[in-house]
């Protein structure tokens, strides 16, 4: 495609009032050397736009330079089919957060445009990436609550979808139970168990393929293009899948650990799951001699909460004790007693609690047990100290209920089997406590895999309710992970992103850098050791671009080069600071936005270039702006570590490694590596972002000028 | 440390306490706003947090023996600000009805008074006593001028009956509170009886007679005023009855007493106190403030028994005045009723608070307790 450019700049929004457009203008043509260069009052407005269509049908312009707002706006404004966009941000990074007509903000402008018109020139219109052809079926590992729900989910959503579930029969816990937690208004009674009816609907429905007693032996490939091998009773299997819900559930807590509240003293201290199994019988009876259990005591965070077993909560306990108080109450007409560290009933389930706690047969107090006896009559007495009823305590009870947990199945299993180079299982679960976790609210079901989503207490400890709801979640994405698969375009979080990272092979040097540092698994390696891309499994953060020292992996708006041109664009004055900041543009930019727009003011000495991620950040641009004479780079990106909030994961926390190495870099340079610095910010940082730019400016400005600056 | 306590859950405790005004118990998520907003409550092992959660696990041992359920005047703050509307105010006046029900003997006859299916057999039993006392030994309708003393004599038959119920009420309240002192004075606050007892006795006594403690009150403040003019007009009649008698054994001067008569500048103010302040405790029960109730039976039943002792006490007086001996002999039978209602079932009714909470409160005092 022949390049034409254009470069157009709004004087809206302040930008007329508060800048010289003439030589804005001018800057574009003589530096820029682009070759249409023009200024509109409102470039957003219908006849801005009207204008620049016009502009590309006159003068047959293809690639715009739009300086005006930042682009986190007016993005279908300014989106014109087949033209490559760049917008210079005017308003927010210059106008809206410096002082107007100032000759810094000018120059800072005036950067912004010769940047803007650098990157448009190397740029390229990306296209999207053309695959194999993809399978649609969707492949649900565990049938129980979450999994019959999600295979159900996929099926009326019109993909087909294979039900794998290692037992005999589908059900999961959700059918070991004699009643379920309420989920329905006035939240009082418990429910007959609702996983019946929805294994009915499952082997009913046409589009869903249910194996039991099945485990997946093998996943291999990308999304759309998985083999996975399905081992049933020692018959293998290999069905052809696009994407893979996780839903395979938990274990309940080793009780035989609980042995200081009594587990193993007698056969009538039982756990919560044992009771459903007695509750299911019509009568709980005593396991020890067949007696009715009049007593029942409960206690609560058997296992959880405690940092010597489960650290956590595991959610569904609390309910459980007063469902099952409410089986005492109607099955024995007995009393339940219930010892807890707090009675957790988030929502509407307090409803629930309410109305069982105002049984007056079921009791309710804090209390820490200390011990669990054996009573001479073959009672059990339960020890407590610290209760509401008093210092120290002793209650009597005919049976032992031990509230346990939820152990994730992926603590030590790991259930995809995996033939990626990266490993078996999904990376990191020790941050989750060996859940199927993310860090993030609004990633939920996306785990470090592309194509998989787990749902259900594989992710979390959580009730049924939360469990169908997790499973219609986890569904949608993957069937958005099918469609965009099938479009060539990024699932998520990129998911408009049409570009794909582009290797340039010849200059490889196998180093593998890449393989080694991509958060999603994403790159493998030939049998000579030349790695490769599985771009079904891509995410577009550009880590692997960061990480290539022969900086030979590219994106078609985003590549080492790119970024080059742009900090060689940039005009370093002979005198004075001269800095440049590398943002994130997941979170950094965003709160950088959010300065102008709270018309915040910052120093006008500091440049903005946006990355799709600090894991995209090659050490080599350190090097490049520091030989310009550029006094310092400032690199702002996500908060990293256990707590960690990078959109992909791990880049803010390789680029942090990066920079660790960088005296290497600058040994060469003989410059101090304390001209570079990361900071960690989160997206309502913004009012941080001035003192952390200025902080930065002292720091720079104490170890002096750039002594490159003459050359 | 305190020693363990073990835990022993009565069911049909709760369900007493529930029927007898406490009905919200159970709703108590233990947050202890009550103890905080209660201006009566002491800083250590402040009621009626654990009084609530006593309840509700149904510990009828401990709550019946808590001094502490009887340093509480039901001032309703704790009711007024409870998060839960578990009204505390209401259960601990329900606990206080167990426990009078508890140390009273026999205890049937406790659960008689509290259960209104059986208030006419109880109004029966002095209206049988005192009509056959008239029936043979005096008059139901004398002739001649309104002279009460005509229709039964006062000695022996008016004595010898009140006497006699007094005696017994007297004999009950013994055992009840001998009992309950025993329960009492354990652990955490065992007390000896040293030398100091009378020291608290005085100090509970002007406490009582001022309402200092009741006057702490915040939501139901003026209860205790309404409270106070009953019980000063108790006192200002107990003394006129005192005073009666002596005119009656020592100095044998025949009533009706003259309007002159020093007697009567007590007994009639005393009934004014009395009437106004029941009037008052019946006009406040009708709008409780806040979330409190109204009140139970066991409430009503004193608060009617001293409407109609108050009542037709003051018609008498009238009555005779206005010389209808017609309505004035029966109201006077009635008036003996009433009173004879007071004095026989005292232990069994809400009556039985004076005591026990006199003997809490002098158990405070000596546990320091404040």
């Amino acid at each position: 495609m022949e390049k034409k450019i254009g470069f157009y700049v709004c004087k809206g929004c302040e930008i007329g009032q508060s800048l010289d457009i003439e030589g804005l203008l001018k800057v574009a043509t003589k530096e820029g050397k682009i070759p249409v260069c023009k200024e509109h009052d409102v470039l957003c407005s219908p006849e801005g736009i009207k204008f620049l269509q016009d502009e590309i049908a006159n003068e047959e312009i293809n690639t715009l330079v739009i300086a005006a707002c930042s682009p986190r706006v007016k993005f279908e404004e300014f989106d014109f089919p087949g033209c490559l966009i760049e917008r210079v941000n005017l308003r927010e990074l210059v106008v809206w957060s410096h002082e107007p007509n100032h000759e810094e903000t000018q120059a800072l402008a005036e950067d912004y445009v010769r940047m803007g018109c650098a990157k448009a020139k190397r740029a390229e219109l990306p296209e999207p990436y053309a695959g194999d052809p993809i399978d649609k079926t969707v492949l649900v590992i565990g049938g129980g609550i979450t999994g019959c729900s999600a295979a159900l989910e996929v099926a009326k959503l019109g993909y087909s979808a294979v039900l794998v579930e290692k037992e005999a029969e589908l059900g999961g816990y959700g059918a070991k139970l004699y009643r379920q937690t309420p989920r329905n208004y006035p939240y009082q009674v418990p429910e007959e168990p609702l996983i019946f009816s929805k294994i009915k609907e499952v082997q009913a429905h046409p589009k869903i393929k249910v194996m039991t007693s099945s485990k997946v032996e093998s996943t291999e490939g990308q999304p759309g293009l998985y083999d996975v091998v399905i081992n049933t009773n020692g018959n293998l299997e290999t069905i052809k899948i696009g994407a893979i819900i996780m839903a395979a559930g938990w274990r309940p807590y080793d009780a035989t650990k609980l042995g200081h509240l009594g587990y193993g003293l007698s056969p009538d201290v039982i756990t919560n799951i044992q009771m459903e199994e007695l509750a299911n019988k019509g009568k709980i009876l005593r396991p020890s001699d067949g007696r009715e259990a009049k007593r029942v005591a409960f206690i609560q965070c058997a296992g959880s909460r405690d940092p010597e077993h489960l650290p956590y909560c595991s959610a569904f306990c609390c309910m459980t004790s007063l469902k099952q108080a409410n089986y005492v109450r109607q099955l024995n007409d007995g009393l339940a007693y219930i010892i807890h560290k707090h009675m957790r009933t988030p929502g509407q389930y307090e409803l629930f609690y309410k109305n069982m706690q105002n049984d007056p047969g079921v009791m309710l107090t804090k209390g820490d047990v200390t011990e669990v006896s054996l009573a001479d009559n073959g009672n059990i007495y339960i020890h407590a100290e610290n209760t509401q009823l008093g210092e120290k305590v002793k209650f009597e009870a005919d049976l032992l209920v031990l509230a346990t947990g939820m152990v994730p199945t992926t603590l030590d299993d790991p259930v995809t089997n995996l033939t990626y180079r990266q490993g078996l299982g999904l990376p990191d679960l020790d941050l989750y406590d060996g859940f199927a976790d993310s860090n993030f609210i609004c990633f939920q079901y996306e785990t470090r895999r592309t194509g998989i989503y787990a749902a259900g207490c594989v992710r979390q400890p959580m009730d049924i309710a939360t469990c169908m709801e997790d499973a219609a979640g986890a569904a949608l994405k993957a069937v958005q992970c099918l469609e965009h698969t099938e479009k060539g375009i990024a699932v998520h979080p990129r998911s408009w992103d049409v570009t794909f990272p582009d290797p340039f092979m010849q200059r490889c040097t196998q180093c593998k850098r890449c393989t080694e540092e991509c958060p999603f698994g994403a790159i493998d390696e030939d049998e000579k050791g030349t790695p490769y891309f599985k771009i079904n499994r891509c995410r577009r953060c550009g880590t692997c671009m960061g990480a290539c020292p022969e900086r030979i992996i590219s994106f078609k708006d985003l590549s080492v080069d790119i970024v080059g041109s742009m900090i060689k664009a940039m005009d370093v004055p002979e005198e004075g600071f001269r800095l440049l900041g590398v943002v994130c543009e997941n979170d950094a930019y965003p709160a950088l936005d959010a300065v102008g727009l709270h018309r915040l003011q910052y120093d006008p000495r500091i440049r903005f270039i946006p990355i799709r991620c600090l894991g995209s950040f090659n050490l080599v641009w350190i090097a490049d702006a520091l030989s310009r004479g550029i006094d310092g780079v400032l690199l702002l990106g996500c908060k990293f570590g256990e707590d960690y909030q990078c959109h992909f994961a791990k880049g803010s926390e390789l680029a942090n490694e990066r920079m660790g190495k960088l005296q290497e870099t600058l040994d060469r340079l003989a410059l101090e590596s304390e001209r570079a610095m990361l900071v960690e910010v989160a997206i309502d940082d913004f009012d941080r972002i001035p003192k952390i730019i200025g902080d930065f400016i002292a720091r720079v400005e104490e170890i002096g000028e750039n002594p490159f600056k003459e050359f | 440390m305190a020693e363990e306590m073990v835990v022993k859950p009565d069911i049909e405790f709760i369900k007493r306490i529930q029927s007898a005004g406490g009905e919200s118990l159970k709703k108590c998520f233990q947050c202890a706003t009550c103890s905080v907003v209660c201006n009566l409550s002491p800083d250590s092992r402040p009621f009626p947090r654990k009084e609530m959660i006593w309840a509700s696990w149904g510990l009828k041992d401990q709550l019946v023996r808590d001094p502490d359920i009887w340093l509480c005047h039901f001032c309703g703050d704790c009711t007024a600000y409870c998060p839960r509307g578990a009204k505390p105010g209401e259960v601990l006046g329900a606990v206080r009805q167990v426990a009078i029900e508890h140390y009273s003997t026999p205890t049937f006859l406790a659960e008689m008074v509290n259960d209104p299916k059986y208030l006419l057999f109880l109004i029966a039993f002095p209206l049988i006593l005192i009509g056959a006392a008239i029936h043979y030994f005096g008059n139901f309708s004398p002739e001649g001028p309104v002279v009460y003393s005509k229709m039964l004599k006062p000695w022996p038959y008016v004595d010898f009956i009140f006497l006699g119920a007094a005696a017994y009420a007297v004999a009950v309240f013994a055992k009840g509170v001998m009992a309950y002192w025993q329960d009492l004075n354990v652990n955490p606050w065992k007390v000896r009886l040293k030398e100091n007892v009378w020291l608290a006795v005085a100090e509970v006594v002007k406490d009582i007679l001022f309402h200092n403690r009741f006057r702490k009150c915040t939501t139901y403040f003026n209860r205790s005023t309404s409270h106070l003019l009953v019980f000063l007009g108790f006192v200002g009649l107990f003394i006129v009855t005192a005073w009666a008698s002596s005119y009656e054994w020592i100095f044998h001067k025949e009533s009706p007493y003259a309007i002159t008569d020093p007697i009567k500048w007590l007994a009639i103010p005393s009934a004014i106190s009395l009437l106004w302040g029941i009037w008052l405790v019946i006009r406040d029960r009708q709008n409780p403030p806040e979330n409190a109730g109204p009140g139970s039976y066991f409430d009503w039943l004193l608060i009617w028994v001293i409407a109609a002792v108050a009542v037709t006490g003051a018609l008498c007086l009238v009555l005779r005045w206005m010389g209808l001996a017609t309505l004035a002999y029966p109201t006077y039978y009635l008036h003996l009723v009433s009173v004879f209602f007071l004095f026989f079932y005292a232990p069994y009714t809400k009556m039985a608070h004076m005591v026990y909470r006199a003997t809490a409160m002098i158990y405070a005092k000596l546990a320091e307790r404040e």
